[in-house]
């Protein structure tokens, strides 16, 4: 079972090869073989996640409609809120914190009868790329487990790899989606802003996060973005348009299609990461594609801009974790001074101190011209840059990162670690729909490495039906590590 | 205290005043949650996760708080700001669930504009800076042991609406609060309740030697629930910085008064220290990320013009104009809505609109005042109040017997004068004249001297004669009779 997509798995469930309480059994007994080796999950909703089956079995038994998603197990990034479940954001502050409702996200997955089944590690407030910034627990990437999953939605990621669940939702601020993605050899998407409602997701930053469907498939992923990708009341910066089918509407093939590569901005791109990116582009070139050229040099200032706007904006979403009225208070605390400084001390990890710090900084009197406001500037450059790249093409491939997965605490310097995202965060910035799926497995280590396909604002659809074609041609070809391949027959 | 405040040194300075006045909008439900806008429900009743700013909630702007601050801008003559956005204002208070308020900023939706108010039966225009939306923070309870915090308020929706420093005395300050008062009453935009707090005014003042150009280091005055505090405690704080310059003529003004904030203590009748701004504070604004800007077509902002009703300034002048009552009396009346709406319906089948407003702002005030009650809170009906003009004018009771009837009114609120009246033998009016006359002869047989001194050519003793009727009478016979049958007596003598 575990071999099969969240489609396929869907339509086992409907066909009624398998009962919702056999499926949600089958992936409950795996998590408990697995996870103590991966460590994907924070929480499992044993029993809720079975009552929640006896339901659909029951609901199908009785001949009634039958939702999308029914049957299909989802696992979801612990920033995203399960009304009355813990939402902890893998930080020490959070671990008290019960949601009062449903995130719109969820709300829909629900009414399309999916399951959810728990609750996945991050990087603490989805501030970094490894996972190794959460307060609660490791995560390892099912390929290596010496290695990280990626982040910040790295539980998410790997719990896909590891077919703990076949689908997951994730988060992608500046590439927390599409990074953990690729290095654990699933695939993960960043939806054009405003296509999924934010209502729900613990903000980090604001103008640029983005909920995100992480799966075996972009097909899956297609799926998941039928229900979830609709205008949502309770989010002003929710785009006015209704639900879109996906799947119905997919082209068979590439040809014609153009697609731009930022060659020059690519040019610093190890060896092994290049070759491997060229010969997915010579795949899509075999499929019909016709490649062209496109300038995105301006991209080699978006970590900076990145760095400077999305710690401004979460200065001030993480204002409230104060020891007031959320987050653990400092028993140490005597007075208002001390419950602000004490609790904050005690219950945001480094780096979220760190991004705080640097986003409070650039917006103070008297560095706010120097820093917020250029880097706003800088921002609308790059927009306009994507622009007018999408005037000489339809999408743009990039590879997703400079590396694959690296060594659980191997990177150090935080600048180092938060140049892992150059070729993620544009898009964020820019408030594009893109897609990582992966390419192949590195010779040594065998690591897989992602290919990512960008689309202009809107083409979402676009962006999925096309990495849908190239990814079943790709060498990696729905590769599952090792460490989780039942030794039985399935 | 009033002596006081007029030392003859203090006429070579001037103050400078600037207001900001927060005003709660009376919308259904919140600035940006669907949450109830209401005052006084048990603690935290009216919230939503919005309002307590639980993670990943997101603001939605209601447009009726957008229709309400236009129709605000339109009536004072401003630029309706087509494009204004939102900004987050950060400060760390535990009243304020986010540690961060949404206001706006660089872009506010009301630009300029123009208040007119009477001050000591002058018109006197003040300039609007601006006034622009935010939201409300809850509010903290103390008790013995412990704070928690009410978050009914969190989120309600205010206009801030700033004033130029252009206000130089206290009673210009409390006109022109009081002509904005009216604007937003008129327009329904606002309850105005200064107790409930639905009306806040934050007062900025320094002064200066006359003639000097620069501003000197300025004092914030929080926490003034009426107006009348707010004439007190700015009076009292000129008062106070002028001193502190004048004892201290050879210092450095910056080192004499310190940018600060004071509060008004209404016991002790000063304002109080509570906090020195050491430098200014970085409230660190950029654009909320969570909304988009607030865009306004042409269409829009003319809709709300036309639909506009009368202001009270109009209205004002149309009581001058068609009432001749004084500018004074006119925006006394028209200041407060109701007791305008009052004043138009007594007014209907009655001829005397001076005399009907001086009853109003005069006569019924000066019996009720100290009961913080006024005319319309007892439930004197404007009907009520027709009547008794109506038997004044007609001469059917003294202006005497009409007070004493107003008295009775105020006891028995509802009460119609002309019960009230036929109820009582000592209120109807003495019209037979022969019985008139017979008080009158026995006045002037009584009274020779007088006579004679009258005769003599002074006036007075006329006067005295008359008392001396209007007595024998208990006031019940019209002045006018009583007169005439003095004079024609008289002179056959």
């Amino acid at each position: 079972m575990y071999q099969l997509s969240a489609i396929e798995l869907r339509d086992a469930f409907l066909k009624g090869k398998y009962s919702a309480v056999e499926i949600v059994k089958y992936y409950l007994n795996r998590i408990s073989t697995y996870d103590n080796q991966i460590g994907a999950f924070l929480q499992v909703y044993e029993e809720k996640a079975l009552q929640q089956a006896e339901k659909l079995d029951k609901k199908k038994q009785n001949n009634e409609k039958l939702g999308k998603l029914a049957g299909i197990p989802f696992a979801i990034k612990d920033n995203i809120l399960i009304a009355d479940e813990l939402t902890t954001c893998a930080s020490r502050f959070l671990t008290n914190y019960r949601a009062p409702y449903n995130a719109t996200a969820i709300k829909l997955l629900l009414e399309e009868d999916a399951i959810l089944i728990g609750k996945t590690n991050m990087d603490e407030f989805a501030m970094g790329s490894s996972t190794e910034n959460s307060a609660l627990q490791k995560t390892h990437n099912p390929w290596n487990l010496k290695c990280t999953p990626g982040g910040s939605s790295g539980g998410s990621a790997a719990a896909v790899a590891g077919r703990l669940c076949p689908i997951a939702l994730g988060s992608d601020t500046g590439g927390s989606t599409r990074q953990p993605a690729s290095f654990c050899g699933v695939v993960g998407y960043k939806p054009t802003y405003g296509r999924v409602s934010r209502y729900g997701l613990v903000a980090f930053g604001s103008s640029l996060d983005q909920i995100g469907p992480l799966a075996i498939s972009s097909a899956d992923v297609a799926l998941v973005m039928e229900v979830i990708g609709r205008n949502c009341p309770h989010d002003s910066t929710s785009i006015q348009s209704g639900p879109e089918e996906y799947l119905s509407d997919f082209k068979p093939s590439m040809q014609g299609l153009k697609i731009g590569v930022p060659w020059k901005f690519l040019k610093k791109l190890a060896d092994e990461p290049k070759k491997a990116f060229e010969s997915g582009i010579e795949k899509a070139k075999a499929l019909g594609a016709e490649i062209v050229e496109v300038d995105l040099d301006i991209l080699n200032s978006s970590v900076a801009v990145y760095y400077i706007l999305a710690t401004a904006e979460a200065s001030t979403n993480l204002a409230r974790f104060d020891g007031i009225r959320y987050g653990q208070r400092s028993t140490r605390a005597h007075n208002l001074d001390e419950v602000y400084d004490f609790s904050k001390e005690e219950g945001f990890g480094p780096e979220v101190k760190r991004r705080i710090l640097l986003g409070t900084y650039v917006l103070s009197a008297g560095y706010q011209d120097a820093y917020y406001r250029k880097a706003q500037k800088v921002r609308t450059l790059i927009i306009k840059s994507y622009q007018k790249a999408f005037s000489q093409c339809d999408l743009i491939a990039t590879p997703v990162t400079p590396f694959a997965a690296f060594e659980i605490g191997s990177i150090k310097d935080p600048l180092q670690m938060y140049l892992e995202d150059i070729y993620s965060i544009g898009i964020n910035l820019a408030g594009l729909p893109a897609v990582s799926f992966p390419n192949q497995l590195t010779q040594e280590g065998k690591k897989p490495l992602g290919f990512q396909l960008i689309g202009p604002q809107m083409q979402d659809r676009l962006v999925l039906n096309m990495a849908h074609i190239l990814e079943k041609e790709l060498p990696f070809n729905y590769a599952i590590p090792e460490l989780v391949k039942e030794k039985t027959h399935d | 205290m009033t002596n006081k405040h007029n030392h003859p040194s203090h006429d070579n300075w001037e103050a400078v005043i600037g207001l900001e006045i927060h005003v709660e909008l009376n919308t259904k439900s919140k600035l940006f949650s669907s949450a109830p806008n209401h005052f006084g429900d048990e603690p935290n009743r009216n919230i939503t996760e919005v309002c307590t700013g639980q993670p990943g909630a997101l603001p939605v702007l209601n447009k009726e708080a957008v229709r309400k601050a236009v129709q605000f801008g339109c009536a004072i003559q401003a630029e309706i700001a087509k494009f204004s956005k939102f900004d987050r204002k950060s400060y760390f208070y535990p009243d304020s669930p986010r540690n961060f308020q949404i206001t706006q900023y660089d872009y506010p939706i009301v630009k300029g504009g123009t208040v007119i108010a009477e001050v000591d039966g002058v018109e006197m225009s003040f300039a609007v800076n601006r006034a622009h939306l935010e939201d409300d923070a809850g509010m903290l309870k103390h008790f013995s042991t412990f704070a928690g915090v009410d978050y009914n308020r969190a989120g309600c929706p205010l206009i801030e609406i700033v004033s130029e420093p252009c206000i130089h005395t206290a009673r210009e300050a409390v006109a022109y609060a009081t002509a904005v008062k009216a604007i937003l009453q008129y327009i329904d935009v606002s309850d105005c309740n200064m107790e409930e707090g639905s009306l806040r005014v934050d007062t900025n003042i320094s002064v200066r030697p006359k003639g000097e150009k620069g501003l000197r280091n300025k004092i914030e005055i929080k926490n003034m629930n009426s107006f009348s505090y707010m004439e007190m405690a700015i009076k009292a704080e000129i008062f106070r910085q002028i001193e502190a310059y004048e004892k201290h003529p050879h210092l450095p003004h910056e080192t004499v008064i310190h940018h600060s904030t004071y509060r008004w203590d209404p016991e002790k009748k000063e304002t109080v220290l509570m906090r020195r701004k050491e430098s200014a504070d970085d409230y660190r604004y950029f654009p909320e990320p969570d909304l988009v800007p607030i865009v306004l077509t042409d269409a829009y902002i003319d809709e709300i013009k036309q639909g506009l009703p009368e202001l009270p300034l109009e209205r004002e002048r149309r009581y001058v104009r068609d009432f001749g009552l004084s500018p004074h009396q006119a925006f006394a009346l028209t200041s407060e809505k109701r007791l305008a709406d009052y004043f138009e319906i007594a007014l209907k089948g009655c001829s005397n609109a001076r005399s009907l407003s001086n009853w109003i702002l005069v006569e019924f005030p000066g019996r009720l005042k100290d009961k913080g009650q006024d005319v319309i809170s007892i439930g004197i009906k404007p009907e009520h109040l027709t009547s008794l003009i109506n038997f004044i004018e007609k001469g059917k009771i003294t202006g005497k017997i009409a007070k004493s009837v107003v008295d009775d009114m105020v006891a028995n609120p509802g009460k119609d004068p002309s019960e009230i009246i036929s109820a009582n033998s000592d209120y109807q009016p003495l019209d037979d004249q022969a019985e008139i006359e017979r008080m009158v002869d026995s006045v002037l047989a009584s009274q020779t001297q007088s006579i004679v001194d009258f005769k003599a050519g002074r006036d007075k003793a006329f006067a005295f004669l008359v008392g001396q009727v209007m007595k024998m009478c208990k006031g019940k016979a019209s002045p006018q009779i009583v007169n005439d049958l003095l004079k024609q007596k008289i002179e056959k003598m």
